[in-house]
């Protein structure tokens, strides 16, 4: 416990822990009146011309469907809609806010890193669609930022981290088992905490904060379970390194609830390796 | 040493044909198409060694159970890990 409130102590008072560009939350805002129109979400993209050029590389490959088409961000806008240009916009924000950030006081692979958490995204995003879900996009952002707490905790709190990494390869168990023993805080609970300064969506705080244990009872159940499973699929596939090396458990529940018992679920891991193989453009974003 | 087996993508197209010969550059570039494991024939050539993409279907095995060592008892996980498995051999990752 004197733990627990140590760490949290320290994470409150960290004021260099980055914010999310002014966009996010204009674009939130022009989102609520339904008389926003496409130039009006565009003109507020271009104002970071350098968040607006990534936004367009993004919206030009093939994840996204339009390959080499479209040329403006309002052109953009109107092809693929509002919703889909503000997870693109959060997309690229959230790399341009951490990707690259290298901490010298850790050995931590963050290119095994960021391919288990793009991988978790575009695998969230096939699960979406498994499930009939119309919902891909946040179903993608809520894979990408599921183990956002072990950025920070890398960069921001290295000692701790190096800790739990090591702890987790002596006693061979999962990340958060280590840092639970340790510090009875977890990368779930620190990443909840970031999400939530960010004024992000209650679902994506749900998605980081119980992605290891999605509870039945939970308003985003769906979205949750997706990501539980997309890091255990994963995982599975040895597609990049979160900072173990175990499975962790599937809910019994999500397993029988998703129907994996009777599918076969061949189709659903091609679906999976195909959105990743897509989703690797996010890897040459900066 | 030489592919044992084609590799295939997602979408069941062939990306690299059985008994084509192993190189560095190939492993690389599977490895980019986030295929970490092949299963090979013939004997380890050691230039190849650091790149850690070649694996038989034993190997793979052992590794998927390491991974799998701490759940393995629930009968989700093992029904989890005969389909990985299973998936994995058969596609050659």
């Amino acid at each position: 416990m004197a733990n627990r409130i140590k760490l949290l102590n320290t994470l409150e008072n960290i004021t260099s822990i980055p914010t999310l560009p002014i966009v996010i939350e204009r674009i939130t805002l022009l989102l609520q009146n339904p008389k926003t129109s496409a130039e009006e979400v565009g003109k507020v993209i271009t104002t970071d011309q350098a968040l607006a050029s990534k936004v367009l590389r993004l919206v030009n490959s093939a994840f996204y469907g339009f390959p080499g088409k479209i040329s403006t961000i309002t052109h953009a806008i109107v092809i693929l809609g509002f919703s889909t240009i503000k997870s693109v916009v959060l997309t690229a924000s959230f790399f341009d806010v951490f990707h690259k950030r290298e901490s010298d006081a850790t050995t931590f692979d963050l290119e095994q890193f960021w391919l288990h958490s793009i991988a978790c995204g575009a695998a969230a995003q096939a699960i979406a669609k498994f499930l009939g879900s119309n919902d891909k996009e946040e179903y993608f952002i809520a894979g990408l930022l599921h183990d956002l707490g072990k950025l920070i905790l890398c960069q921001y709190l290295p000692n701790e981290f190096n800790l739990a990494l090591s702890n987790a390869q002596i006693k061979k168990c999962l990340f958060f088992e280590s840092e639970k023993e340790l510090f009875d805080v977890t990368h779930q609970d620190i990443g909840a905490f970031l999400v939530r300064r960010w004024n992000l969506p209650e679902h994506l705080q749900n998605t980081v904060l119980f992605h290891h244990d999605p509870n039945p009872s939970s308003k985003h159940f769906l979205m949750t379970a997706a990501v539980h499973c997309a890091d255990i699929f994963v995982r599975a596939l040895d597609i990049g390194n979160g900072g173990d090396t175990k499975i962790p458990e599937m809910s019994e529940y999500v397993w029988n609830s998703f129907g994996f018992e009777s599918a076969s679920l061949t189709g659903l891991l091609d679906a999976i390796r195909d959105e990743i193989a897509k989703a690797t453009v996010f890897l040459h974003i900066t | 040493m030489i592919l044992g087996r084609e590799v295939c993508g997602a979408s069941g197209n062939v990306l690299v044909s059985k008994g084509s010969p192993l190189s560095a550059a190939l492993g690389r570039r599977l490895a980019n198409w986030g295929i970490s494991t092949l299963i090979v024939e013939g004997e380890e050539d050691s230039h190849l060694e650091e790149n850690s993409v070649l694996i038989s279907p034993e190997k793979l095995k052992d590794e998927l159970m390491d991974k799998f060592t701490n759940v393995i008892h629930k009968p989700v996980m093992k029904k989890l890990f005969v389909a990985i498995y299973q998936y994995r051999v058969h596609k050659n990752i």
